[in-house]
């Protein structure tokens, strides 16, 4: 079935010498209108509720990622096994498109940093080395997530459930990463992060 | 024992001006550990895998690249984190994924292949094995059995053998290749919750085989960090493997290797060496107290798929040849790997190595078009490879 489709989608591509790109940030507006994942993640998604993610300026590969692994019945979250059901790669693709390109910004009511916490969280990071992969400024890159301008308590939320094995992602990394760490260093790692630009 | 002080000194040199509160440093995640000092500011990371299925038109078919008198093209495209391949009596391929948790059918009907997914959801179910009809299929510490599975691919009913076969739960190093062996025992490595630790040496660091019930466990190896890929000489019946060497030691330390196994339970170095390579990161054994290995690799090129040829389609000099595909590396500066190498007995019995199939690895912007992981020889003599990264299964056939 697929193999017979070859010669046509070569030709296609020799066609056309620039191909459109995969995804499609307006395509996945549309997704995410008709899926309503604003209603949870929060207008420009930016979420206002607490342990929900904000989804705004995150990393495209990341969401991509997590939307299939929602589909996949991999990451097991109820709150989201609607949302995802049925996605076709190209909708999760779009919806990383669009979820991607919406400016991130701290969470305006996060409160002053705490110097106790900000102090014990840098010193989980540097000695975990959560800077190289997330990179310096936490941004993140492809599949590694932005975890700067996340809400603080989505993030101790769910380094927990890493740390105790719940949250299974594309890889073992972060499970392993987090192993050993007490509640109290997670609570200052993520106030570490939530406090970063 | 791990040298704690040399551990130390690394954290210490990654934390300039802070001092540390706390006596007790966390232990360094299993990916950093052993971590020289000058590599603490590195900023290598594992790839992105991809789960997404790659449009035919993207998948890098093209630009590979065989000896004279061989071909390559797309044998079945759409398997998202194809990985293991193995073939079942009726010439259904399966083929085990990681990320993805699936496990895919393939069946050729003649003019293309029809790709379905016979199981979902699993936490990295990388192994498959056929035995009598039945396939075997290795996640992270499970095994399960699909009895009568080609008669049996739109409603599969998987018989759960986990708990007769006992497999730590640590994710770490969990996922696995799985074969038979020629004496009909089930082949299931298990590799090393860590980069470099001492670990208990009945439990990690593995080749073990089983009766097919999960009875009569038996330890096949020893002292094997983590091997995804083996197979048993077509004349000897002996275990040839391959073998990951850890990360974070440097770009050329230490070596991915091939062993084959002359001593049943024999240790093979983990953790004290690794390829002729005495790790300064734990004490106490010597590389001149294991056996060397066949073959070495080259550092972090990542060898999977580990398998002899067994058909004659090819020329004379392939027969029984071992093919290995080499996934590539993350860990080094520049890219290694990412290609099929075959190994080949040469003048005096000296094993001699070539590349067979390239073309994914783009060293001028140290980039990758694919990753090769699994092999598997076809009835009519052509070799399949699957790349994990585009979700694509390659033919590689000779034109006589
Ligand atoms: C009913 C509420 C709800 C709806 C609707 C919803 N989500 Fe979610 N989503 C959640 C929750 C809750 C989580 C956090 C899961 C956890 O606790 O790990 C989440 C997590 C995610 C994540 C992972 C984020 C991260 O940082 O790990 C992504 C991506 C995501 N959702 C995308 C979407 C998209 C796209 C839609 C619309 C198609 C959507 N969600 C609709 C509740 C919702
Ligand atoms: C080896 C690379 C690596 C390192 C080092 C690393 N991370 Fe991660 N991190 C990842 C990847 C990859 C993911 C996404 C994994 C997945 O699929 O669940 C992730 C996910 C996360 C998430 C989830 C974010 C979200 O929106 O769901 C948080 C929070 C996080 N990391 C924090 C940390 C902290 C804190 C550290 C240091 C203790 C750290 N990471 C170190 C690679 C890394």
């Amino acid at each position: 079935m697929r193999g017979a489709m070859l010669p046509a989608a070569a030709l296609l591509a020799a066609a056309f010498s620039f191909p459109a790109p995969a995804q499609d940030a307006t395509r996945g507006a549309a997704v995410a209108e008709a899926r309503q994942c604003q209603a949870c993640h929060g207008p420009q998604g930016r979420s206002e509720i607490p342990e929900m993610p904000s989804l705004a300026g995150q990393q495209e590969d990341f969401v991509t990622m997590q939307l299939i692994l929602f589909r996949e019945g991999l990451r097991r979250v109820p709150a989201m096994t609607e949302a995802a059901r049925g996605l076709t790669d190209t909708e999760a693709q779009d919806l990383a498109a669009y979820f991607s390109s919406l400016p991130s910004g701290p969470k305006p009511d996060r409160g002053s940093p705490d110097p106790a916490l900000m102090a014990r969280g840098g010193e989980v990071a540097a000695s975990r080395n959560c800077n190289a992969c997330h990179l310096p400024n936490f941004a993140g890159r492809a599949n590694v997530p932005r975890v700067n301008h996340q809400r603080e308590d989505y993030l101790l939320h769910t380094l927990t459930e890493y740390r105790d094995g719940v949250r299974v992602g594309a890889d073992t990394q972060m499970n392993g990463l987090l192993y050993g760490l007490t509640d109290y260093d997670l609570r200052a790692v993520a106030h570490f992060l939530a406090h970063q630009e | 024992m791990i040298r704690r002080h040399l551990l130390g000194l690394a954290a210490a040199v990654a934390l300039p001006g802070i001092a540390l509160a706390q006596q007790q440093q966390p232990a360094p995640p299993a990916w950093a550990q052993g971590r020289p000092a000058e590599m603490a500011s590195s900023p290598l990371a594992p790839h992105a895998p991809r789960l997404t299925v790659t449009p035919p038109d993207r998948i890098p078919v093209n630009s590979l690249r065989v000896p004279e008198g061989f071909q390559v093209e797309l044998w079945a495209h759409g398997l998202p984190g194809a990985r293991a391949m193995t073939r079942g009596p009726n010439g259904t391929v399966f083929v085990g994924t990681r990320g993805i948790g699936r496990v895919y059918a393939v069946r050729d009907n003649g003019q293309a292949r029809e790709v379905s997914t016979l199981m979902s959801g699993l936490d990295q179910p990388s192994g498959v094995a056929v035995r009598d009809g039945a396939l075997f299929i290795a996640a992270m510490h499970r095994v399960l059995r699909i009895d009568n599975v080609e008669n049996n691919l739109q409603n599969p009913q998987p018989t759960d053998l986990t708990s007769a076969f006992g497999q730590a739960a640590e994710p770490h190093h969990g996922w696995k290749h799985i074969a038979f062996g020629p004496d009909g025992r089930l082949y299931i490595p298990r590799g090393v919750p860590c980069n470099i630790c001492e670990v208990p040496e009945d439990r990690f660091a593995l080749i073990e085989s089983w009766n097919p019930d999960g009875s009569d466990r038996r330890i096949e190896a020893r002292g094997v960090r983590n091997s995804v890929g083996f197979d048993f000489h077509p004349r000897t019946g002996q275990l040839w493997f391959s073998n990951h060497g850890r990360d974070w030691a440097g770009n050329n330390n230490p070596s991915d290797t091939l062993h084959v196994s002359l001593r049943r339970g024999e240790n093979h170095g983990f953790p004290w060496c690794a390829g002729g390579f005495q790790d300064p990161a734990v004490e106490g054994r010597l590389c001149s107290e294991f056996p060397p290995p066949a073959l070495i690799l080259g550092p972090h090129v990542a060898p999977i798929g580990t398998h002899f040829y067994t058909g004659t389609a090819f020329p004379e000099q392939y027969r029984n040849a071992l093919f290995v595909a080499l996934r590539g590396s993350w860990n080094r500066a520049p890219l290694s790997g990412f290609e099929v190498i075959v190994v080949r007995e040469g003048e005096n019995g000296r094993l001699v190595r070539e590349s067979f199939l390239t073309g994914f690895r783009d060293d001028a912007n140290q980039r990758f078009s694919g990753r090769p992981a699994g092999l598997l020889t076809m009835p009519d003599g052509s070799l399949l490879v699957s790349d994990e990264d585009n979700g694509a299964i390659y033919r590689v056939s000779y034109r006589r």
